[in-house]
C-alpha cells in the first residue's frame, strides 16, 4: 500500500477542514471551529488501478500571531495551499506560505485551491490576482460547501504523487 | 512543485529501459559457451585427401561458389546433431547445470516442484515403511517438541484456571461475568493483568506514515494510520513548544487513562508500544532492541522511503515479538498468594479428622474392654480399620453373643469381622449356667445355684424328689466335683400336692379337757393314714423321708401347763392311731416317721368367735416334713 502524507496549509478560516470533511465524509457544516494544532484524517484514492491512501493533516490556519507548524509539515509528500476567494489576504499570503511548506518539507508536488466559489457575490479576487495564481500551476476552485471541484484537486494532487521521484 | 515531480519523472522513465537493455544478451549463436567458427568448412576441406587435384579443384569452386551458404549449412549440420544431445553427453553436464540454474533465479525450482511432489507421493504411496524410517530422525524430534510445547501451555493454562477457579476472588469474578456479560477470561485479565501491550506501531519518523502494526488477534484497535499520524503530530507539537530549536529525544511516554504510549525512536523510524497497565523498564529495552534491530535489517528501505509500505513485510514478525501480555498469575514470585484461608480451612480439616480419629479409637477400645470383661471371652487381637474392623479369640459357647456388645456400642456388625475359638471358661457364672442347664428346671421349686470351690450350692424351696436327684448325682460339667443341697428347702412334688394338702387339711377334733379320740376322730385318723402313706411311697422311691407332723393343741381354758400336757397328749394319741392305721393291712409299712408335739395354746388356730376358736383348737392337725435321704445317711433300698 502507497501512503502520502498531504499537508493542508492556509490562512485561517479558509476552509482547509470542511475540504477535508467534504472530501472525506461527504459533509458540510456551516459553523466554524478553528482547527487547534493538527487534525489528521486519510482518504483512499485510486490513482489509474493504484490504490494510494493520502494521510491528510489538516493544520491549524495561519494567523497573524502564529507562524505555521512547520514541524507537522516536515516529510510531507504533498501540499495542498488553500485561499479564500472572498477574502484577498488569504491569497496574498500563499506566497509566504508556499516559502515555508517549501523549507520544511522541500520541493513537493502541491496543488492550490482557490475556496468559497459558491459565495460568488462576495468573490473578491481580480481578474490580475487570478492570473498570478494560475502561473503557480495546479490551480483549483473549490467549494467545500457544494463539493465542487474538490475531488478533482484532491485527485490531481494524487496524480503528482504517484509520479515516480527523481533520486533520493 | 508539480513541474519538479514531471521532470523527475521523465528523466526515470528513459533510465530505467537502457539499464534493462544493457542486460539483455545479443543473439550471438552460442554453443557451450563459445562462438561458431563463421567458415568450418576450409577445416572439413583440409582434411580430404589432397591426392586428385580435380577434387581439390572441384572443392576450391565450391568454396568460391557457395563459401556463405556452404557455412550455413554446415551450421545447421551441426546445430542439429547437437540438440540431438546424448544422454551420456547430458549425464555429464546435468549436475553442473542444474548448480548454473539454481544459482541464476527460482525457475529451475519451479519447474522441479511438481515433479518432486509427485515423485515423493508415489514414493510414499508404494514403500512408507521406507520413507518412515528416512523422515524419522527428523520427525521425532519435532514431534516431541510439539508435544512439550502443547503440554507447557496446557499446563500454564490449567494452573491459571485452577487458581481462579478455586479462590474467592475467582468466585467474584464468576459473578462479575455474569453480572455484566463480559467474557469469563476477560474479567481475569482486566483483573489480573500487569501489563498487556494492545498494539505496536512503527512509524516513518519524516513523515508520520505507518509502516507496520500489529496487535494481538481479537482485540479491537483504532484506525492505525491516523493514530500513527497524530502521534507523530503530538511529537511534533511536544518538541516544538518544550524543546525548543534543539530536538533532544523527543516525547517518550504519554499516559491516556489505563493506556500508557511507549515511544522509542531510532534515526528513520519510531516505534510506539500502546500499554494497558503498567510495564516494567526491561520492555523498554525490548523496545529498544526492536527499533535497532529494524533500522539494521531496514537501512536503505527507510532511507529510500517514499509512501511504499509493502517492503516493510518482513518486519511484522519483530513487531508481533513485542506484544506481551503479562498476568499477575504468571509471576513466579512478588505476588504473594493469601493462603489465611486455606490454612484455616486444612487446619479444620485436620482438627476434625483427628477428633474423629479419636473418637474412633476410643469407641473401639471401648468395646474391646468391655470384651475383655465379658465372662466367656478372651480377646487376643483386635484391629480397627477404616471401614471394617477385625477381632480374634476365644468364647465359651454360653457366653453372652460379642455381636450384642457390637450392637450396644454402634457397630454394624456386618462390618466387625469376628473369629472366636469355643473353650470352656471356669468363670463361676458360666460354670453355674452350665449346671443349671444339666440340671434343668424343678417342679416346683426355683432353685438358687452358687459356687463354693468346686461345690454347686442349691437354695430355696424345691420338689423334693428333684434335689434328692441332684444330691446324689454323679456326672458334673467341667468345674463342678459336688452339690450340696443342704440349705435347700425340700418341698412335697407337685404329681403329690393334692394328697399332701388333703391329709394337711384334716382335723382331729376332741372334747373340752380330754384326749379321748371319739368315732369322727378315728375316721378322720384312717384318712390321714391313707394319704401320708401314699406320700411316703411315692417318696421313698426318690430317697426322700416323710415325717409326719402332729401339732396337739388345746383352748385357752386352764392353765398352761395342764394345757401343754393336754396337747401333747393328745398329739401322742393320735400318733399312735395313725401308726396302727398306717401298719393296718401291710407286712411292712412305709418308713414315715413322726414328730409328735404338745402346742398348747401358742400358734392359736384363727376363727370368728371365740366358741368356734375353742372348739378347733381342741384338736390334733397334720404336717409333712421331708428330709433327703442322702443327707440323713439312711438311704432306703
Amino acid at each position: 500500500m502507497i501512503q502520502k502524507k498531504v499537508c493542508m496549509v492556509g490562512v485561517f478560516g479558509t476552509g482547509k477542514t470542511s475540504l477535508v470533511q467534504q472530501y472525506v465524509h461527504t459533509k458540510f457544516t456551516d459553523k466554524y471551529h478553528s482547527t487547534v494544532g493538527v487534525k489528521i484524517d486519510r482518504k483512499v484514492v485510486n490513482v489509474d488501478g493504484t490504490d494510494i491512501t493520502l494521510v491528510l493533516w489538516d493544520l491549524a490556519g495561519r494567523d497573524p500571531q502564529q507562524d505555521v507548524g512547520s514541524s507537522y509539515l516536515k516529510g510531507a509528500h504533498g501540499v495542498i495551499y488553500v485561499g479564500d476567494g472572498t477574502r484577498r489576504e488569504t491569497v496574498s499570503e500563499l506566497d509566504d506560505l508556499l516559502r515555508v511548506a517549501t523549507a520544511a518539507a522541500g520541493p513537493v508536488p502541491s496543488v492550490t485551491a482557490i475556496n468559497k466559489i459558491d459565495l460568488t457575490e462576495q468573490w473578491a479576487l481580480t481578474p490580475e490576482d487570478y492570473q498570478a495564481l494560475v502561473k503557480r500551476g495546479g490551480l483549483f476552485r473549490t467549494s467545500a460547501k457544494t463539493g465542487e471541484g474538490v475531488e478533482a484537486m484532491f485527485l490531481q494532487l494524487a496524480r503528482f504523487l504517484t509520479v515516480p521521484k527523481a533520486g533520493a | 512543485m508539480a513541474d519538479v515531480t514531471a521532470a523527475s519523472r521523465a528523466s526515470d522513465v528513459p533510465r530505467g529501459t537502457g539499464a534493462e537493455a544493457t542486460l539483455t544478451p545479443p543473439s550471438v549463436p552460442l554453443v557451450d559457451g563459445a562462438p561458431v567458427p563463421l567458415a568450418p568448412s576450409a577445416a572439413a576441406g583440409s582434411a580430404t585427401p589432397a591426392a586428385d587435384p580435380r577434387t581439390v579443384e572441384l572443392a576450391e569452386l565450391r568454396r568460391l561458389l557457395l563459401g556463405a551458404e556452404q557455412a550455413r549449412l554446415d551450421e545447421h549440420d551441426r546445430r542439429i546433431r547437437d540438440n540431438e544431445m546424448s544422454p551420456e553427453h547430458l549425464a555429464s553436464r546435468l549436475p553442473e547445470a542444474i548448480v548454473l540454474r539454481a544459482g541464476q533465479d527460482k525457475q529451475l525450482a519451479r519447474a522441479l516442484a511438481p515433479t518432486v511432489e509427485a515423485a515423493i507421493s508415489e514414493s510414499v504411496r508404494r514403500k512408507p515403511g521406507e520413507f518412515a524410517d528416512a523422515i524419522f530422525p527428523v520427525l521425532g524430534p519435532a514431534i516431541r517438541k510439539a508435544i512439550a510445547e502443547t503440554m507447557a501451555e496446557l499446563v500454564g493454562s490449567i494452573n491459571r484456571a485452577m487458581q481462579h477457579s478455586f479462590s474467592a476472588r475467582g468466585l467474584s469474578w464468576r459473578i462479575e461475568s455474569w453480572r455484566t456479560g463480559v467474557p469469563y477470561a476477560q474479567v481475569v485479565i482486566k483483573h489480573a493483568l500487569v501489563y498487556r501491550v494492545e498494539q505496536v506501531f512503527l512509524v516513518h519518523r519524516e513523515t508520520g506514515l505507518l509502516l507496520a502494526q500489529a496487535h494481538p488477534p481479537h482485540l479491537e484497535v483504532p484506525d492505525a494510520d491516523l493514530v500513527s499520524g497524530m502521534l507523530t503530530a503530538i511529537r511534533d507539537f511536544v518538541g516544538d513548544s518544550f524543546a525548543g530549536e534543539k530536538e533532544v529525544g523527543g516525547l517518550r511516554t504519554f499516559s491516556v487513562g489505563e493506556l500508557t504510549v511507549m515511544v522509542e525512536q531510532g534515526p528513520r523510524a519510531l516505534l510506539a508500544a500502546v500499554v494497558r497497565g503498567q510495564a516494567p523498564e526491561s520492555y523498554v529495552r525490548r523496545l529498544q532492541e526492536t527499533i535497532e534491530g529494524v533500522h539494521a535489517q531496514f537501512a536503505s528501505v527507510l532511507a529510500d522511503f517514499d509512501g511504499d509500505t509493502a517492503q516493510f513485510g518482513p518486519v511484522q514478525p519483530l513487531l508481533e515479538d513485542c506484544l506481551v501480555t503479562v498476568l499477575a498469575t504468571d509471576a513466579p514470585a512478588g505476588t504473594k498468594v493469601n493462603t489465611t484461608p486455606y490454612l484455616i480451612a486444612l487446619g479444620a480439616v485436620v482438627v476434625l479428622t483427628l477428633a474423629w480419629s479419636t473418637w474412633q479409637t476410643m469407641r473401639w477400645s471401648r468395646v474391646i474392654g468391655a470384651l475383655r470383661a465379658t465372662p466367656g471371652i478372651v480377646v487376643m487381637e483386635s484391629q480397627r480399620g477404616w471401614r471394617t474392623h477385625t477381632v480374634r479369640g476365644l468364647r465359651d459357647p454360653d457366653a453372652i453373643p460379642p455381636n450384642a456388645l457390637f450392637a450396644s456400642a454402634g457397630y454394624d456388625s456386618v462390618r466387625v469381622e469376628q473369629q472366636w475359638e469355643p473353650y470352656l471358661s471356669l468363670e463361676p457364672s458360666l460354670v453355674l449356667k452350665r449346671v443349671q442347664r444339666r440340671l434343668g428346671a424343678p417342679q416346683p421349686g426355683t432353685p438358687t445355684y452358687s459356687l463354693r470351690g468346686d461345690t454347686v450350692v442349691v437354695g430355696g424351696a424345691i420338689d423334693a424328689a428333684w434335689l434328692a436327684r441332684v444330691a446324689r448325682r454323679t456326672g458334673w460339667p467341667a468345674g463342678v466335683a459336688t452339690a450340696d443341697v443342704r440349705s435347700a428347702e425340700p418341698i412335697v412334688p407337685a404329681s403329690l400336692a393334692a394328697v399332701a394338702d388333703s391329709m394337711t387339711s384334716v382335723r382331729v377334733l376332741f372334747a373340752a379337757g380330754s384326749s379321748e379320740l371319739d368315732g369322727a376322730a378315728r375316721s378322720a385318723i384312717r384318712s390321714a393314714a391313707r394319704q401320708a402313706r401314699q406320700v411316703a411311697v411315692a417318696l421313698a422311691a426318690d430317697g426322700v423321708v416323710a415325717t409326719v407332723t402332729l401339732a396337739g393343741r388345746a383352748d385357752v381354758t386352764g392353765t398352761e401347763a395342764t394345757n401343754a400336757a393336754l396337747s401333747r397328749e393328745r398329739a401322742d394319741r393320735v400318733r399312735g392311731a395313725l401308726d396302727a392305721a398306717l401298719r393296718d393291712g401291710a407286712a411292712k409299712g412305709p418308713v414315715v416317721r413322726f414328730d409328735p408335739r404338745g402346742l398348747g395354746t401358742a400358734e392359736p388356730i384363727a376363727a370368728g368367735d371365740s366358741v368356734a376358736r375353742a372348739r378347733l383348737n381342741r384338736s390334733v392337725s397334720f404336717g409333712i416334713r421331708l428330709v433327703i435321704d442322702a443327707l440323713s445317711g439312711a438311704r432306703p433300698q
